[in-house]
């Protein structure tokens, strides 16, 4: 009962917004059906999905809703819009665009990545090979990773074990 | 010992004295050269004027001339180098004018051109009046027999006596070996004894039984006894005026010696001076004890006549052993017939004849115990192979059966005092020397030492040397082994390493300038301490270079090295000289191994590249303070460290940069989606205030 109470005063809250605001609603509802369908697809994948392409699909939708709200916030300009082929187009492009971004920017970031690790290696080789020339061959010590080290220490054990042989019997024990 | 200060010259030689000049002798060798040599700034020795009639078996003599004093008649005897010379005596009688003893000069080592090499030389006044006895004819001619006492015995016996004073056995008394001072030949004197080892050259006929069995080179300096011996021997060759054993071969000698008695198989068929004849039993008395001494000689020389000696009875057994074709009845000839019979010996001993022959006619039950004991422990030692244990066995029954007689193993047949000598000259001559270790390490001594049946002062000296002797045996590292124990029994011993063999280095500050010589013309890949030089070191010099030897033997190269140089080093430091060109070279194109031990590779650079400056200044001291320098070495011992740690540790990021591939790939995604998420909320927020602001405004 106590959970009920509060859900019950933001639904009469939001609908009396939504009453008031029923054109930028009217609007709202056909523009950002993109991200609702990110928000749906993407949902099992965290919301990165979804406001990637939410925020590209407001962004298209602003222009609009600008203009319904600051020249006539009535439900006759907001059939207008939504009738409006640019409109769509912009919202839809817009959005469009947002999966783009979120398609395109983890590649990106890998390929970076990636790069940079590269050039680390190369710069780490070439430390390597400074201590040698000073050095000598002496001073390469090879990185053994703890579970390697395991593993090679338990192939160890298990070759080393005595093996178990079948001893016969002398001849005169029968 | 005496400085070489040796000038060498070609012709043309300088002139000797009329007086000093001996008529050429129809025997005289070919003139190699016409060289000559100075000694001393003093003594011109010339190497083409050789007197044949003057030389001595291990020594050939040459003339003199004296620059201070001349007229002076002198001559040298050159010392062949594969022999051992008694330098100890030599420093006690050089300049020493005893009556009646051949006059020591001088002595030094010099190089000799004809040998090119270097010699010991001594220089004695030279004998106008000849030898005694010619060497070859072995005729005397004969001093009356009233005349014989007072012209030979008692110069002869006063020399003996001031040698006796001054601690020193001559041990070369022999018929040929006695020289006439004047050419009236009235001054009778004891040649040389110095340019072999003791009793080297004697016949078996003139030295006692004992010391005749014993190989020429190991007989030992003995002592006034058996000088007594060979002047008795020597006057009664004189006496009758020739050599009556003269063909007879040396283990016929001293079987008829072991047999007989030395007087009677001495004599022979020939009957000496009656006059003499009471000096001549006393003094072949084949017992020491028994012999006379000079005093003795010098009582009868005075008229007082003497209790003729005896030769006390050895026991005698009823019935006698026989050892193939020859019957036995004492124990000394049974002795010296099983050493001659070696081979057959083993079987009279193994079957218990021995043993029962000795309790049951000697009732020597002791003696036979001892000898069953030598069978037993001689299997049991460890590693001993049936004939060795054997030949073990047979050397110490005959040391139990005659005490007295030399340690003899097969053909090694040694006095123990008598070793050290030998060993020298077997090692020369490249002889084998397993005999010599055998003796040493399966302790020959120490059975000669308890089979004597009265303790000697000397026995307790002899356990120690050889005791320490075993000791370096057992090291095997350079430094010891037989080499040491060469160099520790003979004190002036020069080093026979190779590479400074030819220089006769007998002092430690001598051997770095031979080994600076020896540079020029010895492969200088090999080290300059090896076995022998090490071991010279070490006898001669170890309380300065024992631990540095000590690091030569180190297993790693590099220490090993530096021990070598520092082996040198501490002996320039210490002895000098100051600059040794020729060996700082060679040492340093050595030190390849030091240099490498830098783990800094621009260290090993600036090493290789300082090396040549430090010898320039041949000061090996110095090259080893900047090649063993603690601090660097610490410097590059820590910079190696780091840099390990420095290259496991990118090795460990290069290791995680490889193998992050997959996890990469995960953050680059999610690192994009929060970007691309980022920006497209920027985008929209800059929207939202771009719209709102251009309908504002």
């Amino acid at each position: 009962m106590t959970k009920k109470t509060p859900f019950l005063l933001y639904a009469i809250i939001a609908v009396a917004i939504g009453a008031m605001m029923i054109p930028t609603v009217i609007v709202l509802s056909v523009a950002l059906v993109p991200t609702a369908v990110a928000l749906i697809m993407e949902r099992k994948k965290g919301w990165y999905g979804g406001v990637t392409v939410g925020s590209m699909n407001l962004a298209g939708t602003l222009p609009y809703l600008t203009d319904l709200w600051f020249k006539a916030h009535t439900i006759e300009a907001a059939v207008n819009i939504i009738t409006s082929v640019l409109a769509w187009f912009m919202f839809y492009g817009c959005a469009a665009i947002g999966w783009a971004i979120y398609a395109v920017t983890p590649n990106v970031v890998s390929s970076f990545m990636a790069m940079t690790a590269g050039r680390q290696i190369t710069s780490l080789r070439a430390k390597q090979r400074e201590l040698v020339q000073t050095w000598g061959p002496d001073v390469e010590v090879i990185y053994e990773p703890e579970h390697l080290k395991a593993a090679a220490a338990a192939e160890k054990a298990a070759t080393s074990a005595p093996m178990r042989t079948s001893v016969a019997a002398p001849a005169s024990l029968g | 010992m005496a400085e070489p200060a040796t000038q060498l010259r070609d012709l043309p030689a300088p002139q000797p004295a009329q007086a000093t000049t001996p008529p050429p002798g129809p025997a005289a060798a070919p003139r190699p050269s016409g060289s000559f040599i100075v000694v001393r700034d003093r003594y011109t020795i010339y190497c083409d004027r050789p007197i044949p009639s003057l030389d001595m078996p291990n020594a050939t003599a040459y003339e003199v001339t004296d620059r201070k004093q001349e007229g002076r008649a002198m001559y040298a005897l050159v010392v062949r180098p594969d022999m051992t010379p008694r330098i100890s005596v030599m420093r006690v009688l050089k300049g020493l004018e005893i009556a009646h003893v051949l006059h020591l000069v001088d002595w030094g080592v010099a190089e000799w051109p004809p040998a090119e090499r270097k010699c010991v030389i001594v220089i004695y006044h030279r004998p106008m009046g000849g030898r005694v006895m010619d060497l070859k004819g072995g005729v005397f001619r004969r001093v009356p027999d009233h005349l014989f006492a007072k012209n030979i015995i008692k110069p002869l016996t006063d020399a003996l006596n001031e040698l006796a004073l001054r601690g020193i056995t001559h041990r070369a008394i022999r018929p040929d070996n006695l020289y006439y001072m004047d050419e009236a030949r009235t001054n009778i004197v004891l040649g040389d004894c110095l340019t072999s080892s003791p009793a080297h050259d004697q016949p078996v006929a003139i030295e006692p039984i004992e010391s005749g069995m014993s190989m020429p080179s190991g007989r030992g300096a003995g002592n006034v006894y058996d000088d007594l011996y060979a002047f008795g021997a020597t006057l009664l060759m004189l006496s009758i005026g020739r050599d009556t054993l003269q063909g007879v071969p040396d283990d016929e000698i001293l079987r008829r010696k072991v047999g007989q008695g030395s007087y009677a198989t001495l004599v022979d068929d020939e009957r000496p001076p009656m006059t003499v004849l009471e000096c001549l039993r006393g003094l072949l008395a084949d017992d020491p004890e028994q012999r006379w001494k000079t005093e003795n000689v010098d009582l009868w020389l005075a008229g007082k006549r003497l209790t003729p000696i005896q030769a006390k009875a050895e026991k005698q057994a009823r019935r006698a052993l026989r050892i193939g074709d020859q019957e036995f009845n004492s124990l000394r000839p049974l002795s010296y017939a099983l050493y001659t019979n070696w081979d057959k010996a083993m079987s009279i001993i193994a079957d218990g004849t021995l043993e029962i022959w000795l309790r049951r006619q000697f009732d020597f039950n002791e003696m036979a115990n001892a000898i069953s004991s030598a069978i037993k422990t001689s299997y049991d030692l460890p590693g001993a192979q049936k004939g060795e244990a054997d030949d073990l066995i047979i050397s110490r029954i005959l040391m139990i059966l005659d005490p007295r007689a030399p340690v003899r193993l097969r053909n090694f047949r040694v006095n123990v005092d008598g070793f050290g000598p030998a060993l020298a000259i077997a090692m020369m001559r490249k002889d084998k020397l397993k005999p010599f270790s055998d003796f040493i390490t399966k302790e020959l001594w120490r059975y000669f030492i308890n089979a004597q049946t009265k303790p000697g002062p000397e026995h307790q000296q002899y356990e120690q040397t050889f005791r320490d002797l075993k000791n370096y045996m057992k090291d095997q590292s350079t430094g010891a082994g037989i080499e040491r124990c060469v160099y520790e029994l003979n004190e002036w011993q020069f080093c026979m390493s190779p590479m400074v063999a030819d220089q006769y280095v007998m002092e430690v500050k001598a051997i770095l300038p031979a080994l600076d010589a020896a540079s020029k013309s010895v492969n200088t890949k090999m080290w300059p301490v090896d076995r022998h030089i090490a071991a010279f070191l070490r006898a001669r010099y170890a309380k300065g270079t024992s631990m540095q030897l000590d690091s030569m033997n180190d297993a790693r190269a590099d220490r090993s090295t530096i021990g070598m140089l520092s082996v040198l080093a501490i002996v320039q430091w210490r002895l000098g000289p100051e600059a040794l060109y020729g060996l700082t070279s060679w040492v340093g194109g050595l030190m390849g191994p030091v240099i490498s031990s830098y783990q800094n590779r621009n260290k090993r650079r600036e090493l290789e590249r300082e090396i040549p400056k430090f010898v320039r200044k041949g000061n090996l001291a110095e090259l080893y303070n900047y090649l063993d320098n603690p601090e660097e070495r610490q410097k590059d011992a820590e910079g190696f460290s780091w840099s390990r740690t420095e290259f496991n540790a990118a090795d460990k990021q290069i290791y995680d940069l490889e193998h992050g591939q997959f996890d990469r790939q995960e953050s680059a995604l999610r690192l994009g989606r929060q970007a691309g998420a980022v920006c497209a909320g920027g985008i929209a927020f800059l929207t939202l205030v771009g719209c709102v602001l251009s309908k504002l405004f």
